[in-house]
């Protein structure tokens, strides 16, 4: 039996590598495999702690749910970067920053 | 019909006679012409035309009194109008009648003078001044005109102003006489405040206000107004400032002898006529103010001036300075005159002394005319004042001689002429008056007749000089190119020759009181004494004979006593009693040293002060300035920049690049939980 920390060790670190991706990339797409590993980081936990509801198996049931979101998420992201694009013939997320001030 | 009438009113011809020379000036002046002499010379006789048709009817008979309301303050009435008695229009007529004389002979006089409608103008002015003070009838318009006279002679005597002895003269003469115009001033006041009434005929008539106001218990009671009683004669003092000033009287002299510096016609009509006749005239005319103290100091400043002039007169040298003395001692005499009481004898006096002054004058300036133009034809320079330089003239200029000769037997007072009456008449009232005096008055007659011989000295010293004798300064064969004067001038010294004899003014040459001039004044109140009649004459007359004599053997035969000069009498005499030195010192002097001294006090103190005061203000200020700057400014920039310094430190957050939200986010998120994890 695999212990629930081990679990938790893992997710975290898939959560600091996606995080730290998501931080320094200077590609919007490498950004968004950041933000999807942070997302399974968040799956794994999930399904980890499922194994304590064995009866609903809740954790499963939200670890799907999960992945469903990100696919649609990755998708609506992927259409962004691509008129991001577009528009500034770049992407990457230093170049855009028409928001500050 | 109508002319019938305007001879009827006196009060208006009084008026056209007075404004006429006015006339003359503003119209003189505004056109602006180098002429005028004919009009001058016709608006003035047609005013002693005027006068002597007044004084034809007015001299003895009812005085004339025309006035109308001038203005009111409070409730008091002013008037302003004409009164005419014997003293005014015996004044009229002397002015009128000696001004015609001179404007003719200042047509001569003054023909080539560059400026000479100027001097019409003047003349006009001067005229008119002195006949509106004669005929005023009040006090208030006698100062007005009091203070036109001043001005006017001011004018006159700086009329050759570029030269700078003139202006100094003419300034000096103005500033004298206003000494004497506040005396007048303060006089006015004080009447004004006891009578409320500044009017001639209410004021000193008979029965007037200072008649019947009366002095009991050291008060000066007129009706219901009561002041101290040593008001009157305060009043009566500051009155006599005014004539001291304007008739040339000890300590107020100086300017006259100065005055000199102007036109020589100027010099006779201003002390023949008008100017110093005004003191004379102004005491004459509101005599009943002085109380016996005012009196008694009038006889001591007349004498003494009369004693000191003379002295001075013995050893000038300029010869209209000497002639100006002789006035100066002339006026003492009337003043003195006044001053016991001799009224009549001291108009009498001023009457005669007009007409022999400014025969004096006028042949003085007509050697001095005749000497001047000698000086230019031939280029010879010398002072043509200075009697030391002339000599020998009497046959060049029979005229001027004769003329001289008898003004100076009527200065001296000879019989047969009008000297004689007038001022030994003056004399023999001194001698009677004296005898009801005692004490120190006892040698006032003496001195008045050792006055008089210094007289005859100082004047035929100057005849002697000038007309004796050989020519000192011009060479003998040039003194054939002296020629006598024009003869609108000769015709002026011959009538005025006429009016220094007695026939004028008396039929018996030996009796004052035949003359027709003194009984028209009020006979003098002194007792007679039979005895000094004959008597004073005869010495005063001996005396002036026998220094006549003297001066004769000194001057002409060059055989008198040995010469004073060197001597401190001499010094004395010829310094003019060093007056000018003693005011220079006393009053100049000090003036100066206090305006300098004030003028060290402004800069040091005053100024000190207010620089120091700057001074303040500006530390105060810059102070504030610096307080300003770094404080208040600084607080406000501090928190500008400060929010500035927020500002730019929050904004490096909106740096609009998704990583460092993100970060950022994390950041806070992070310390949210260390935050709550410590706490």
């Amino acid at each position: 039996m695999i212990p629930i920390a081990h679990f938790m060790l893992i997710s975290a670190g898939l959560f600091c590598i996606g995080l730290y991706a998501v931080l320094t990339r200077r590609n919007a797409i490498q950004v968004l495999i950041g933000i999807e590993f942070m997302i399974n980081a968040a799956v794994l936990n999930f399904v980890a702690f499922g194994k304590y509801d064995k009866i609903a198996g809740g954790g499963q049931m939200f670890a799907l749910f999960a992945i469903v979101l990100a696919a649609a998420g990755v998708a609506v992201a992927l259409a962004i970067i691509l008129n991001v694009y577009k528009y500034f013939k770049s992407i990457d997320p230093t170049k855009t920053d028409t928001l500050k001030d | 019909m109508e002319g019938l009438n305007f001879l009827e009113n006196r009060g208006l011809i009084a008026l056209l006679a007075a404004i006429l020379p006015l006339f003359s000036f503003v119209f003189i002046l505004s056109s602006k012409r180098g002429g005028g002499a004919n009009f001058a010379l016709s608006t003035i006789s047609l005013s002693f035309l005027l006068s002597m048709y007044l004084f034809s009817h007015i001299w003895n008979a009812e005085p004339e009194h025309k006035q109308f309301s001038w203005f009111m303050i409070g409730k008091v009435q002013f008037y302003a109008g004409i009164l005419l008695n014997n003293l005014s229009i015996l004044m009229m007529v002397l002015v009128s009648g000696i001004s015609v004389l001179v404007h003719i002979y200042s047509r001569e006089y003054m023909k080539n003078d560059p400026n000479i409608h100027r001097y019409w103008a003047y003349l006009g002015l001067f005229c008119f001044s002195m006949l509106g003070l004669v005929i005023s009838d009040s006090l208030l318009l006698i100062y007005l005109f009091w203070e036109l006279v001043g001005f006017s002679s001011y004018l006159l005597i700086g009329f050759w102003f570029s030269k700078h002895a003139a202006s100094q003269a003419a300034k000096k003469a103005f500033i004298m006489n206003r000494i004497g115009d506040l005396g007048f001033l303060t006089g006015i006041l004080i009447i004004y405040t006891q009578f409320q009434t500044l009017d001639l005929a209410r004021l000193f008539g008979d029965g007037g206000l200072i008649s019947t106001s009366s002095i009991e218990n050291g008060l000066w009671i007129s009706g219901s107004q009561q002041i101290p009683a040593i008001w009157l004669s305060i009043a009566g003092l500051a009155f006599f400032l005014g004539a001291m000033a304007k008739s040339a009287q000890f300590p107020l002299h100086t300017w006259l002898p100065d005055a000199m510096e102007g036109p020589t016609s100027v010099s006779s009509l201003i002390h023949a006529a008008t100017m110093v006749a005004a003191g004379v005239f102004l005491i004459a005319r509101i005599y009943p103010v002085f109380d016996p103290l005012v009196l008694d100091i009038m006889v001591w400043v007349g004498a003494f001036t009369a004693f000191m002039a003379a002295t001075i007169a013995l050893t000038q040298n300029d010869i209209k300075r000497i002639l100006a003395y002789s006035t100066i001692s002339q006026l003492g005499f009337m003043v003195m005159a006044l001053g016991i009481g001799a009224y009549s004898e001291s108009i009498f006096h001023l009457a005669t002394h007009a007409f022999f002054k400014c025969l004096l004058f006028l042949a003085a300036g007509s050697v001095i005319h005749q000497l001047h133009h000698y000086c230019e034809k031939y280029k010879h320079n010398f002072d043509h004042q200075d009697i030391r330089l002339m000599g020998g003239l009497r046959k060049r200029m029979p005229f001027a001689f004769f003329g001289m000769c008898l003004a100076s037997a009527a200065l001296v007072g000879l019989p047969l002429t009008s000297g004689f009456l007038s001022k030994d008449s003056i004399l023999i009232r001194t001698f009677e008056w004296t005898a009801t005096r005692e004490g120190v008055f006892v040698i006032l007659p003496w001195l008045m007749v050792l006055t008089s011989w210094l007289t005859a000295f100082y004047i035929f010293r100057l005849v002697f000089k000038v007309f004796f004798g050989e020519s000192r300064e011009i060479k003998a064969d040039k003194l054939g190119q002296i020629s006598d004067s024009p003869v609108q001038m000769k015709y002026v010294l011959l009538i005025l020759s006429f009016f220094c004899t007695f026939i004028v003014f008396a039929f018996n040459p030996a009796s004052f009181e035949s003359s027709w001039l003194w009984k028209g004044f009020e006979v003098s109140m002194i007792r007679e004494i039979s005895v000094y009649h004959w008597l004073v004459p005869l010495i005063l007359n001996l005396g002036s004979f026998l220094l006549i004599f003297i001066t004769y053997r000194i001057y002409v035969l060059d055989n008198g006593p040995q010469s004073m000069k060197g001597t401190w009498l001499y010094r004395i005499s010829n310094q003019e009693w060093f007056f000018n030195e003693i005011y220079n010192f006393m009053f100049i002097r000090s003036v100066e040293r206090l305006s300098l001294l004030s003028y060290r006090f402004d800069r040091t103190v005053i100024d000190g002060l207010v620089i120091s005061m700057a001074t303040l203000t500006k530390t105060i200020s810059s102070i504030i300035d610096w307080f300003d700057r770094r404080i208040i400014d600084g607080l406000v920039n501090a928190s500008g920049s400060l929010s500035r310094y927020i500002g730019r430190f929050f904004k490096n957050f909106q740096s609009g690049r998704l990583q460092h939200y993100l970060t950022t986010m994390l950041l806070v998120v992070l310390s949210f939980f260390i935050l709550s994890y410590l706490i």
